[in-house]
C-alpha cells in the first residue's frame, strides 16, 4: 500500500506542483487587475459580498443581539449612577428642546419671510447595518439596502445626529458605506462661525483631522462642522461635527453621529444639482440668438429692453404710496 | 484507501473551511464601529499553517487559496495578494514538514513565526512598490506579533479538541493520505 502511494505521489509531484503554480498566479492576476482596474474588482468585491452577507443576517442578527446584551449585562452594575446622570442630562435637555422649538419656528418664519425654497429631492432611504468591515485597518459598515432600493455610490449616509460616511461600494441588496474615520475617507466641509473650508481626514482614529484650513487662527474648538457640497459630492449642510483640539495642537473633529452604536443609517438621495462648469462669457454667445431671431429679427431685441425695466419701477412707486 | 477513511478526510476539510469561515464571520459582526486603536491575530493564517504541518491532506492548497481570498474580499484588502502569499508560504512550511516533525514544539514555533513575518514584510512591500495605501505600520506589526504568539494557542486546541496531530512514526504514512 505503501509502495503505490509512493508511486502515486511521484506522478502527482510536477502535476501538483502545475497546479500550485496556476492557482498562485491566477491569484497574484487578480490582485494586479484590481490595481489596474479597481473599479471593475470592487464591483465583483461588492456582489460576492451581497452573496454572502444577507445569507449569513439570520445568524449574525442573534449573535450580535447576545453580545450586545452581555455588554448592556455588565453594565448594570453601574445603573444607579447613569440613572442619575441621565436623569441630569434630560433636565439640560428640556431646556434645549424648549430653545429648538422656540429657533425651528423663528426659522420657519425666516425662511417664510424671505421665500427660501429647501431642495424638495433631499430624501433618505433608511437601512440597517449588517455587517461590520471585519478589518482593524478599514473603517467601513454594510448597510441592508443596496441597488435594489437605488442606492447609487456616492450617496451621503447619516446617523439620525450627523454626517456618518458615504456610500462606496454598491451590491444588488447590500452597500457599503466608508465612515469618515477610514483612512481613504476625505470630505469637504465648511467651519461654521467663520465659513472657513476644509477637508475631513479620515485617519483610523475616532477623530478625523482637520487639514487644508486656509486660517486655521479663526477656528476654534468647538465651532460647528457642517458638509460644503463642494464637488458636488454630497449636498451641503450636513452636520459633521465639531472642532476639537488634540494635545499636539492639531485640529480635530469631534463627530456629531454616534460611532459607538451604528444601527439605523439615513442614505440621502441625492441626485445632484444642476453645475455650473463654465465662467460666463461677457459677449453673449451667438448660438442663442440664432434659435429665436429668424422670424421676427427686428423686434425681439427692442420688445424686452422696455419690458425689463417695468416690473422694477411699479413697485418703486407704489411703496411711497402706501 | 477506506470509504470510512475517505468520508472522514472529507469531514476534516469541511471542518476546516468551516472554522474559518466561523473566524471570518466572527470578524464581521457589527459590534463595534469606532476604530479599534490595537489589531487582532490573523487567526486564518495561524489556522493554516498549523493544520498544513500536521496533516496536509485535512488543508489543501485550493482550499486555503479559496478561503483567504474570500476574506480578502470580505476584509477590504487588495484581492488576491494575501491569499496568494498564504498559499505560497504554506507550501513552503509543508515542504518542511518532514525536517519539523521529530523537532517539537520549539523550532516549529521559530519556522513559523519567521515564517508569518516574512509573509508580512513581502505584502507591505509589494503594496508599497505598487503604491497602493497601507495600513498604519504599528496595526500590521501588532497583527503579525498577535498572530505569532496565538499560534500555540490554535496548535493547542487543534490537536487536543479536533485530533489534528502530528503523524507519528508508528502510522506510518496511513495518515498522510
Amino acid at each position: 500500500m505503501a509502495q503505490d502511494r509512493r508511486h502515486s505521489d511521484d506522478y502527482a509531484g510536477p502535476l501538483r506542483r502545475l497546479f500550485l503554480g496556476v492557482l498562485v498566479i491566477c491569484l497574484l492576476g487578480l490582485f494586479l487587475v484590481w490595481r489596474i482596474d479597481s473599479p471593475r474588482v470592487e464591483r465583483f468585491r461588492a456582489a460576492v459580498v451581497d452573496a454572502v452577507v444577507p445569507n449569513l443576517d439570520w445568524a449574525m442578527a442573534p449573535v450580535t443581539g447576545t453580545v450586545n446584551i452581555l455588554r448592556d449585562f455588565q453594565s448594570y452594575q453601574r445603573i444607579h449612577d447613569q440613572n442619575q446622570e441621565l436623569r441630569r442630562e434630560l433636565q439640560q435637555m428640556q431646556a434645549w428642546k424648549e430653545a429648538a422649538l422656540q429657533l425651528e419656528q423663528e426659522n420657519a418664519r425666516l425662511l417664510d419671510l424671505n421665500n427660501v425654497r429647501l431642495d424638495p429631492r433631499l430624501t433618505y432611504v433608511t437601512g440597517v447595518v449588517a455587517a461590520d468591515s471585519g478589518s482593524p485597518f478599514r473603517q467601513s459598515v454594510l448597510l441592508n439596502v443596496g441597488g435594489r432600493d437605488g442606492i447609487v455610490d456616492g450617496w451621503a449616509a447619516m446617523d439620525g445626529l450627523g454626517l456618518v460616511g458615504r456610500i462606496s461600494g454598491v451590491g444588488q441588496s447590500s452597500s457599503r458605506v466608508i465612515l469618515l474615520t477610514d483612512t481613504s475617507s476625505r470630505i469637504p466641509v465648511t467651519v461654521q462661525p467663520s465659513g472657513q473650508r476644509a477637508l475631513i481626514l479620515g485617519d483610523n482614529t475616532a477623530a478625523p483631522l482637520i487639514d487644508f484650513l486656509e486660517d486655521a487662527g479663526s477656528v476654534r474648538p468647538g465651532d460647528r462642522i457642517i458638509t460644503s457640497g463642494d464637488g458636488g459630492i454630497f449636498p451641503s449642510g450636513l452636520l459633521v461635527g465639531r472642532v476639537a483640539q488634540d494635545p499636539g495642537g492639531r485640529l480635530r473633529l469631534r463627530l456629531a453621529a454616534d460611532y459607538e452604536r451604528l444601527e439605523f443609517l439615513r442614505v440621502l438621495r441625492d441626485y445632484g444639482g444642476t453645475r455650473i462648469d463654465d465662467t460666463g462669457d461677457l459677449i453673449a454667445p451667438d448660438a442663442v440668438p440664432s434659435a429665436p431671431l429668424p422670424a421676427p429679427a427686428s423686434a425681439a431685441p427692442v420688445a424686452p429692453m422696455p419690458a425689463t425695466p417695468m416690473p422694477a419701477t411699479p413697485p418703486l412707486e407704489a411703496a411711497p404710496s402706501d | 484507501m477506506t470509504e470510512a477513511g475517505r468520508a472522514y478526510l472529507w469531514a476534516m476539510r469541511g471542518l476546516f473551511v468551516a472554522l474559518c469561515l466561523a473566524v471570518i464571520f466572527w470578524r464581521i459582526l457589527p459590534l463595534s464601529t469606532l476604530p479599534a486603536g490595537w489589531a487582532g491575530p490573523d487567526l486564518i493564517m495561524a489556522l493554516v499553517f498549523a493544520w498544513v504541518l500536521r496533516r496536509p491532506a485535512y488543508a489543501p492548497a485550493l482550499l486555503i487559496a479559496l478561503v483567504v481570498l474570500l476574506a480578502d474580499l470580505m476584509f477590504q484588502r487588495p484581492p488576491g495578494l494575501w491569499a496568494a502569499l498564504v498559499v505560497l508560504t504554506s507550501e513552503a512550511l509543508k515542504a518542511r514538514a518532514p525536517g519539523l516533525r521529530d523537532g517539537g514544539f520549539g523550532p516549529e514555533w521559530l519556522t513559523v513565526g519567521i515564517a508569518m513575518c516574512l509573509a508580512a514584510l513581502i505584502y507591505r512591500l509589494s503594496l508599497a512598490i505598487l503604491l497602493v495605501p497601507q495600513a498604519p505600520l504599528g496595526l500590521s506589526l501588532m497583527q503579525t506579533a498577535l498572530t505569532v504568539l496565538c499560534y500555540p494557542l490554535v496548535v493547542l486546541v487543534s490537536s487536543v479538541a479536533l485530533g489534528v496531530r502530528k503523524v507519528r512514526p508508528s502510522e506510518g504514512r496511513r495518515g498522510r493520505i
